[in-house]
């Protein structure tokens, strides 16, 4: 997968959390679903089939957190790249916050400007702290 | 032999599920019974590890996902081996009959 592309969807994974723990969700009740229609195939009850079922998934809050986890992390896995990552965020806040600073404040469009500069910086910040 | 239902290391996890998705696209729990039907029933797959390591592998780049309809027309998600995935099923084999080999020597040596 390219760069752009991790990219582009660490950003919209860590957007949309809850669309990835749906997805997340349906192929683990897929598997578990899969495994009670073969416990019927071997004769079990389908009552008994589902409870086996789901007892031998294991925890299914667990699996299904870590494969969140996985999928809305830092998809680099090469410091090199991090820190360069690291360094963008840093180098995005510092200029917006100089724009925001040098804008005159005392027109609407200035005042704006200043919110959508904060906006930037907010989103710089909970993205730089995810990372932690 | 008793079954090794667990404690398979990460590395042999990530060959096994790479192998298992040589001959075509699988979904996750295609994928635990292909690996238990070509390891002749010896290896059982926890699904606590296999998630995981699938999404693992897809944030690699060496598999992809998409959603699809199984044999039992239900949504269910297949992965399939990137042309990186194939690359690296190729040098984890060959690291593995490297090391396999290396320890059986040393477990033969008087």
């Amino acid at each position: 997968m390219s760069r752009v592309k991790d990219t582009v969807n660490f950003i919209h994974a860590w957007q949309h959390p809850e669309e990835i723990a749906d997805e997340v969700d349906a192929e683990l009740r897929f598997h578990v679903q899969m495994r009670t229609n073969a416990n019927i195939e071997k004769g079990m009850a389908p009552h008994e089939a589902q409870l086996a079922a789901r007892e031998s998934f294991g925890d299914f809050d667990q699996i299904k957190a870590s494969c969140c986890e996985i999928k809305r992390g830092f998809p680099f896995d090469s410091k090199r790249v991090r820190m360069g990552f690291y360094i963008a965020i840093a180098c995005l806040a510092g200029g917006v916050a100089l724009v925001a600073v040098n804008l005159p404040h005392h027109n609407l469009f200035g005042i704006l400007w200043q919110l959508v500069a904060i906006a930037v910086l907010m989103r710089a910040f909970l993205i730089g702290r995810r990372k932690q | 032999m008793s079954k090794a239902k667990a404690g398979i290391l990460q590395g042999t996890l990530d060959m096994l599920i790479l192998k298992a998705l040589f001959p075509g696209p699988l979904h996750g729990y295609g994928i635990g019974q292909r690996i238990a039907q070509i390891s002749g029933d010896e290896l059982k797959i926890e699904e606590g590890s296999l998630y995981p390591g699938l999404y693992r592998l897809e944030r690699r780049g060496w598999i992809e996902s998409e959603w699809d309809v199984s044999a039992n027309n239900q949504r269910a998600k297949f992965y399939k081996l990137t042309r990186s995935g194939r690359k690296q099923l190729i040098i984890e084999e060959q690291n593995w009959e490297r090391l396999a080999t290396a320890t059986m020597k040393a477990l033969r040596a008087n």
